[in-house]
């Protein structure tokens, strides 16, 4: 009786064994409503769609677009975190701010109506897609950076200023080294981005094929098992993807996960 | 109680502060050497008001990070004008860079010193100071595995091995209980007597506290029909007898102060 309390108390924290069995018996849950209800509706019941998830990822051209679009988003990740690294720290010197807010605006222009330019601009289809990559998730990239540096408490610079730093030390303390740990939490925000634009790019240059390209050929025949069990690749992808980048985050800078003691 | 006051080490002289309306009015106050024998004496000074008063804008001033609309603040023995880095500044969150253990936080504070020191000595004044404020254990560690009252002994030991002989506290007993204030009371009088030149200038709205550990105190307070607020009376406590006494708490004359200047704030 405590727990149904517990379960439907407004503040109510779950926490360790509690927490897994809630989500695992409201996933079982929703999956068996789905398989259930949805037999006959137009989406296909999960049991299809995980057959469909078996044989993709059995296949042997699996591999092959598998690595093709991974290679794709990390590189378009880490050109873009470099680019977006760079803009926004430099936002900090007058000279370079006007620059940081006109990037920071970008996210609001379509890629659509640039695809053009950069076809163009770019000399094949993979410097096409990393090029809409990069100018896709840089803008986002560099919102989630300039919110990051203005939420840095004065009284930090100030703590520098009693040091006896100077203001390129005071930078580098401050904002590049002392906030490295939360670039990776935005790198893991904003990744999420990354990962649903791939699928978009992939399909405006087809060439080297990648999961964008097996999903908009499976839309195109109407396969809907393939579609959802390529839609659940990608999302799994996505998930351990958080999830690799959540404990690099602890690995790597361990002051993260203490907490302040009284 | 035999002691003499001799150079000066700080000058505040008619200080003026205006936002939309004033905020600080004609501050003038004078902070010399004081020294008594066989002992490396030095200064601790309270500034005194209530919140909102205007404590944080003088301590800013002080500290060199703000700039007055008119006069001049000038520290140590040379009377150079105030500016950022001549002056230890103890916030009152203990700020620390929470990405570096407590001995880099340190070794961080040493880079700047007026006279360079060498990796060697860098590393004796750092055990020495471990040592002596109790923070052996807790050199690799970082700042969030401290305590608050830990923290706060880093932050102020962060300012003293700059080189800096003028620290500003801002509101050191805030949120602490009886028993850290003792012991913030100790750690604050053995900083004060490291060094002749040592002077800590704490802001607080805690008149007993403050005034226990001070040897002059400065009261911050708007005069009638007057705006902005400006030092309204300066306590002699070493004339008074009240000054150097652990113990002064329990002095009923030291009581009846507290209440009075409590009454005045």
């Amino acid at each position: 009786m405590d727990i149904i309390k517990l379960l439907i108390r407004p503040l109510a924290s779950l926490r360790g064994r509690a927490a897994v069995l809630l989500i695992s018996a409201e996933a079982a849950a929703a999956l068996v409503l789905w398989e259930v209800f949805g037999e006959n509706g137009l989406i296909p019941g999960p049991v299809r769609i995980m057959k469909a998830v078996l044989r993709i990822i059995t296949s042997a051209e699996f591999v092959d677009n598998f690595f093709s679009s991974l290679g794709l988003m990390l590189s378009g990740v880490g050109l873009s975190i470099a680019m977006a690294l760079l803009v926004s720290y430099l936002s900090l010197v007058p000279v370079f701010t006007p620059l940081a807010r006109f990037v920071m605006k970008c996210r609001y222009l379509t890629l659509t109506g640039l695809v053009f330019l950069f076809t163009l601009l770019t000399h094949d289809g993979h410097q096409l897609k990393l090029t809409l990559l990069v100018f896709g998730i840089v803008p986002f990239f560099v919102t989630s950076l300039l919110s990051m540096i203005a939420a840095i408490p004065d009284q930090e610079y100030d703590l520098c200023k009693t040091l006896r730093m100077g203001s390129w030390q005071t930078l580098f303390e401050v904002v590049i080294r002392g906030r490295l740990d939360q670039v990776l939490d935005v790198i893991r925000q904003n990744f999420a981005i990354a990962w649903m634009m791939i699928t978009m790019v992939e399909g405006i240059s087809m060439s080297e094929g990648g999961l964008g390209t097996l999903l908009i050929k499976s839309n195109k025949y109407i396969d809907l098992s393939t579609v959802f069990a390529i839609l659940v690749i990608i999302f799994g992808i996505g998930v351990l993807f958080d999830l690799l980048l959540k404990h690099l985050r602890h690995w790597l800078f361990p002051y993260t996960t203490l907490t302040i003691r009284k | 109680m035999i002691y003499s006051k001799h150079e000066v080490l700080v000058d505040v002289s008619g200080v003026n502060l205006t936002y939309d309306k004033p905020v600080l009015r004609d501050i003038n106050f004078r902070i010399q050497n004081i020294v008594r024998p066989d002992i490396s004496q030095g200064q601790v000074i309270s500034l005194i008001g209530r919140s909102g008063v205007g404590k944080t804008q003088l301590f800013r001033i002080l500290a060199g990070l703000n700039t007055p609309d008119s006069g001049t603040v000038k520290v140590g023995v040379e009377q150079q004008p105030v500016e950022p880095g001549k002056v230890g500044v103890v916030a009152q969150n203990y700020i620390l860079f929470n990405h570096r253990t407590i001995e880099d936080n340190l070794r961080l504070a040493m880079q700047h010193t007026d006279e360079p020191l060498t990796r060697k000595a860098k590393d004796e004044l750092v055990a020495e100071y471990a040592e002596r404020f109790d923070l052996v254990d807790h050199l690799k560690c970082y700042p969030m595995q401290l305590s608050g009252g830990q923290r706060q002994r880093v932050s102020i030991i962060q300012q003293v091995v700059t080189g800096n002989r003028f620290i500003l506290l801002d509101e050191p007993f805030s949120g602490l209980d009886a028993l850290m204030v003792d012991r913030v009371l100790d750690l604050l009088t053995k900083i004060s007597t490291l060094h002749e030149w040592n002077t800590l200038f704490i802001v607080s709205h805690d008149v007993e506290n403050a005034l226990a550990i001070s040897d002059t105190a400065f009261i911050l307070a708007r005069e009638k029909d007057k705006e902005g607020a400006t030092i309204t009376e300066t306590l002699d406590l070493i004339e008074m007898g009240l000054a150097w006494n652990p113990g002064i708490r329990e002095d009923t004359r030291f009581q009846h102060l507290v209440s009075q200047i409590r009454h005045k704030i």
